[in-house]
């Protein structure tokens, strides 16, 4: 069974010391006074060459399938499913080392803000994510290694104040073609992760050439931050999450040329596949979530040992009194759980088999409530302490809770468990 | 031109020390590298960096298997081979350090000896001068900046002294020990600097790459029999104890009460 190696180890050990010296001084500017997080976290990719490293994995991956598509294959972007279809089988010990590498620094980094997490998660996968699963070379080239090494900050644009779980149905932005080489982009975002400072916006909408709404095709366009016809809220004010800017965006006749359409073509044989790219994202994002509540959890866990052993009333610990350690026995289960979730996710993917939709949304279901949980007894442990920002562990349990909300709500998880259960 | 760096793992020195019977309780402890050894191996990857001349940095260790992990973290740095001494490191004092030392660089015969100025547990600060006399090689201890020559034939060391840096040029090979400040952005330079050349201050961080290439990079084992070293112990521990605790402060209402309390309880006055 995969555990983490002496490396692993060692390079957490490398990431805490990071966090702890560049991070953690930040941390009350980031959380509290809305400064935001894009330096600290370009020195933290820069400073593990983590950037460099994903435009390589990016480029092998791409040549390999450009590669294929000239030998008559059906490559046709350099994404994961192009991977997915290679013959030759990955070598399982580098690919663990992968998934560990992609895990180590998100669990790090959810110790201390979830908020930065989602704001580097969103700008340097699913944005960048989205051009290459169907965006032309020329594309590609223009944004994908800017926004893997984080010298451009992405958004995803999805979410509209009518369409949330039912992001496609009730979709409303839109994009009317203007001519053979033109469209005419008009639609509300809101909730949008780094829209009030984002670079690179992928904008999510219906083309209309006037049929119904339902029958309308999903297609995305890359937007500059600035733009003509383009506005952003500033940032909202949220439960938690303080570390990941969030705002609105507001197209209003916002025309642009055809370039700026990802994929550059509306094919009508490969209809609704803006809409399975983004489904895609959407299981992406859910194993993102395991190794966020990891990291959390572990955090309220060891704030909450702490404070069990060294403070004292009625003469004693509270660690000696039965309640209390209930609730830190309890968090030992959750993270022994969602970390053998990840290592089983870990794994898995190694071995080519990434876990499906239905394995996904388990393990995002059981890992947010977990952490939510966690979080929220660690307060408890901390009683009025725990309340106050000072002890860390109330800003645990607020971020926790969106974790039940964001990549898909815990009730949309359950019905697609329930549904893979009933009609698989 | 080689260079042979020493790294020693040390208790993290922000752990509390636990003090059971008459020894240091190292149980569960997390060890380090040495900070002063890790100073030592950024200086050397600054050198090899910036000018060129460096073929390979070796960083030498003593100790138990354990250590390899703190012999991985300066390969992840980006050191290019490791050597293991196997041996109890904490039970050996600096003579015996010394006399291992010596015999590795007789091995290797590097160019430069580069090592912390002391390791932060014991704060000896004796086995670079005592492994220079023994190979009767120059030293020149605490660099705080470093200047290789072009054609590598001496290094010039700044060392901080009362107001001041003083410089002196040692020829290679030598014995160089080195201080918190060579991590300074520009305390290392050589003929191959570039003028504005800064680097981040302090040692470096791994990084990813680095860290997973680190396992593939070779760790030579050796044990002391194969040096041909006797090791006879010269320093003997006899007893372990924590200092006294101090007891609490107190506010004094003036500066009379703080005249009399130093006169009559603390006589300092």
């Amino acid at each position: 069974m995969f555990k983490w190696s002496d490396s692993h180890k060692q390079l957490r050990m490398m990431l805490r010391k990071f966090v702890d010296a560049e991070v953690v001084p930040q941390i009350d500017a980031i959380e509290h006074e809305g400064a935001p997080p894009y330096d600290v976290l370009r020195k933290f990719w820069k400073t593990f060459g983590i950037g460099d490293m994903l435009v390589g994995e990016y480029k092998a991956r791409r040549k390999k399938a450009e590669a294929r598509a000239a030998a008559g294959g059906s490559g046709s972007g350099g994404g994961e499913a192009a991977d997915a279809g290679s013959k030759k089988k990955p070598d399982p010990s580098a690919a663990l080392d992968q998934g560990a590498m992609r895990a180590l620094p998100i669990i790090e980094l959810s110790r201390h803000s979830a908020g930065m997490v989602t704001a580097l998660g969103v700008s340097m996968g699913l944005t960048p994510n989205a051009i290459i699963a169907r965006g032309t070379p020329a594309q590609q080239d223009a944004y994908v290694p800017a926004l893997l090494t984080l010298d451009k900050i992405g958004a995803w644009a999805i979410t509209e104040p009518g369409s949330g779980s039912d992001a496609f149905g009730a979709m409303r932005a839109t994009a009317k073609p203007d001519g053979d080489d033109h469209f005419i982009l008009n639609g509300n975002k809101t909730f949008i992760t780094n829209g009030p400072y984002a670079d690179v916006i992928i904008f999510i909408c219906k083309l209309d050439r006037g049929e119904p709404p339902e029958r309308r095709k999903i297609v995305s366009f890359i937007l500059d931050g600035e733009m003509e016809g383009l506005e952003r809220s500033k940032p909202l004010r949220k439960m938690g999450l303080h570390g990941s800017p969030t705002g609105e965006i507001f197209a209003s006749d916002l025309r642009v040329p055809i370039s700026r359409l990802v994929g550059e073509r509306v094919d009508d044989e490969d209809a609704g596949s803006a809409r399975d790219d983004a489904k895609k994202t959407f299981t992406a994002e859910r194993s993102g979530v395991l190794a966020m509540a990891l990291g959390m959890i572990e955090r309220a866990q060891e704030l909450s040992l702490e404070y069990a052993r060294t403070r004292v009333q009625f003469g004693k610990p509270i660690g000696e009194r039965q309640l209390i350690q209930l609730k830190l026995a309890k968090m030992e289960v959750a993270r022994q759980n969602v970390e053998n979730m990840l290592f089983k996710t870990i794994e898995s993917t190694a071995h080519g088999e990434p876990p499906d939709i239905a394995a996904a949304s388990a393990g995002k279901l059981y890992a947010a409530q977990a952490a939510m949980e966690v979080c929220l007894e660690a307060v408890q442990v901390f009683g009025g302490n725990g309340y106050m920002a000072e002890y860390r562990v109330e800003q645990l349990a607020r971020d926790a809770k969106v974790l039940q909300i964001y990549g898909g709500t815990d009730e949309i998880q359950v019905s697609q468990i329930a549904r893979s259960l009933l009609w698989r | 031109m080689k260079i042979l760096v020493t790294a020693k793992r040390v208790p993290d020195p922000e752990q509390k020390v636990k003090v059971q019977g008459d020894a240091i309780d190292l149980s569960g402890m997390n060890f380090v590298v040495n900070p002063f050894d890790e100073y030592a191996v950024e200086a050397a990857l600054r050198l090899k960096e910036s000018s060129g001349a460096v073929d390979e940095i070796v960083v030498l260790t003593i100790g138990s298997k354990d250590v390899t992990q703190q012999l991985r973290s300066c390969l992840a740095m980006g050191a290019d081979r490791g050597i293991l001494v196997e041996g109890d490191d904490d039970s050996l004092d600096s003579e015996q350090t010394a006399r291992i030392i010596k015999a590795v660089y007789e091995r290797e015969s590097p160019d430069l000896l580069l090592m912390g100025k002391q390791a932060v547990d014991g704060d000896n600060n004796q086995v670079a001068q005592l492994v220079a006399g023994k190979l009767d090689l120059p030293q020149a201890c605490f660099a705080g900046q470093l200047e290789l020559e072009g054609d590598a034939s001496a290094i010039t060391v700044g060392r901080e002294i009362d107001g001041g840096m003083e410089f002196k040029k040692v020829p290679l090979p030598s014995v160089v020990t080195v201080d918190l400040r060579i991590v300074m952005p520009t305390a290392v330079k050589t003929a191959g600097s570039k003028d504005n050349q800064e680097y981040a201050e302090g040692p470096r961080y791994a990084s990813l790459k680095g860290i997973m290439q680190a396992k593939k990079k070779k760790i030579d084992e050796i044990s002391v029999g194969d040096l041909g070293v006797e090791l006879e112990q010269w320093v003997k521990t006899t007893s372990v104890e924590t200092p006294p605790s101090r007891s609490a402060g107190i506010k004094v209402e003036s500066v009379d009460e703080l005249v009399d309390k130093l006169q009559n309880e603390a006589k300092v006055l």
